[in-house]
């Protein structure tokens, strides 16, 4: 047992990243579509979304780059899926320099879906330096802050924007983060100064970081990683690559919490062994 | 000299310290539009701070490739990958689209910049699970109650867990939301009071390490 013990606790790292891949892919091909539990922290984003009367703005700032894609991309199009399906004005923005173009292409593609016009139904904002100062300048004026869109067009005059002067005037805002700026930033330099609701969809990694602002109310709901992601997709009825990729994720967990077990039965086997490399 | 170097740096910091400080209870028209020309301010500084990375990125990789220290050929693929990027970039007048039409700089975006970034990140997976199977043991009582909590959440995040054991959801939620909040608050509370005492001891002129130089500045 013992000299079975010491062989699988040093087992080459390149079987488990066998059963990684076959636990990813293998749901993928043959998925087993389990039900997906709504928690509330990603109810009170739904709800409060649901609530905003027509015309009512909708800000979404993509505070991400193409490395957080896979977990926060899910987000932004099925909340972009539900405030054109509520006929929101939906405003778009990135504080990550390397995530604008990824940005513009899912708001543009989700936009052409629900047949949306730019600068009528929406308008995305793009890149601008600045982090916290770009928020403050925003909060001013945001046309001095982007005097013109990312395609170049002018955004005085934009029939999206009418009545909108500064982030006052947003109704709702939801940052999806993958780091530092992003929905703290947009707390302390936003909301904080310019009174408006916010909410945050976050990659799984950083969603437990974001609890304390989620449970004193400074952010009204939380989107946390693939599994937020699959709730918001249930929520608003329209399965995308978020629940398809549940039962990866699900089959990955799985994996690893049986490696983890595994380990430490070994573990605990060769415990009380002189000189075991445990 | 010791004015410009010292001096002037010092009251300037004292000045916009307790100024920005005292602003954001203001909220007078003259002190708003002030803070509008500041954040504009802030944010030619960041840009400028975005052009000092790069040239520093350049040096730091052109003295590897000088010096062929270690790992030289990365610095001198890197190199090429800045160069090839900004030319085109430059050809492409900056833009990833025109008239809905995909630019060379954006094909380097679609197809070289978000590939690669999902792909290191998605190899996480891979390496986490190797990281876990050799080092998450109970060795200790702490360790061993961190393990059981981890493999609570785990079950209790995924459709699959949730299934096999559905109490596993609501320990989760109790665990991120009563425990979890409770020790990020105390963190929190912890860094952000230090964030207080250094602003105060960088306002004041206390701390002066910002400034570089000598011991004495």
């Amino acid at each position: 047992m013992k000299a079975f013990a010491r062989r699988m606790i040093s087992i080459d790292r390149r079987i488990i990243f066998l059963l990684i891949a076959g636990a990813t892919l293998l749901p993928l091909v043959r998925p087993f579509g389990l039900p997906i539990k709504v928690s509330p922290e990603v109810k009170a984003v739904y709800d409060y979304v649901e609530e905003l009367p027509k015309g009512s703005v909708f800000f979404l700032s993509f505070d991400f780059d193409p490395s957080s894609k896979p977990e926060l991309e899910p987000q932004a199009v099925a909340l972009l899926r539900h405030a054109f399906r509520k006929n929101l004005r939906v405003i778009g923005m990135t504080h990550w320099l390397p995530g604008t173009s990824l940005a513009d292409s899912i708001f543009a593609r989700v936009a052409a879906e629900m047949h949306k016009v730019p600068g009528k139904d929406y308008v995305f904002l793009g890149w601008s330096p600045g982090g916290g100062s770009l928020i403050i300048a925003m909060g001013q004026d945001l046309y001095k802050a982007f005097p013109s869109d990312y395609a170049k067009r002018p955004t005085e005059g934009m029939p999206v924007l009418q009545g909108v002067k500064n982030l006052r005037d947003v109704n709702y805002l939801v940052s999806l983060a993958a780091g530092s700026s992003g929905i703290e930033m947009w707390y302390v330099f936003g909301k904080d100064k310019y009174r408006f609701e916010m909410a945050g969809g976050s990659t799984g990694v950083i969603a437990p970081g974001l609890y304390p602002f989620l449970r004193s109310g400074q952010i009204n709901g939380l989107i946390g990683g693939l599994q937020g992601a699959a709730e918001y997709e249930t929520l608003i009825k329209q399965k995308g690559t978020a629940v398809a990729g549940m039962d990866a994720q699900s089959a990955d967990h799985m994996v690893i919490i049986f490696l983890v077990l595994l380990c430490n039965v070994f573990y605990f086997v060769l415990r009380n062994e002189k000189g075991a490399a445990v | 000299m010791i004015v410009l170097k010292r001096q002037l740096p010092l009251a300037i910091t004292l000045i916009m310290g307790v100024a920005l400080a005292l602003q954001y209870y203001i909220p007078h028209p003259v002190s708003e539009d002030a803070i509008t020309h500041l954040s504009k301010w802030m944010q030619i500084i960041s840009g400028f701070a975005l052009i000092l990375g790069i040239a520093s990125l350049f040096h730091v990789h052109a003295v590897k490739i000088k010096r062929q220290a270690a790992g030289w050929g990365y610095s001198g693929l890197l190199y090429l990958a800045m160069l090839v990027t900004i030319a085109i970039g430059v050809w492409s007048g900056g833009e990833t689209k025109v008239n809905g039409a995909q630019t060379a700089f954006g094909w380097i975006y679609d197809y070289t910049m978000v590939p690669l970034q999902a792909t290191m990140f998605s190899i996480l997976a891979f390496f986490i699970a190797s990281a876990a199977y050799r080092a998450f043991r109970a060795r200790s009582r702490e360790a061993a109650v961190l393990l059981v909590a981890a493999v609570i959440v785990m079950m209790g995040r995924v459709p699959l867990g949730q299934f096999l054991a559905p109490w596993t959801w609501d320990v989760t939620q109790w665990l991120l939301n009563v425990l979890n909040s409770a020790v990020r608050r105390a963190i929190l509370i912890g860094v952000s009071m230090g964030a207080v005492a250094l602003s105060l001891k960088i306002i004041l002129g206390i701390e002066r390490s910002y400034l570089g130089g000598s011991k004495d500045q």
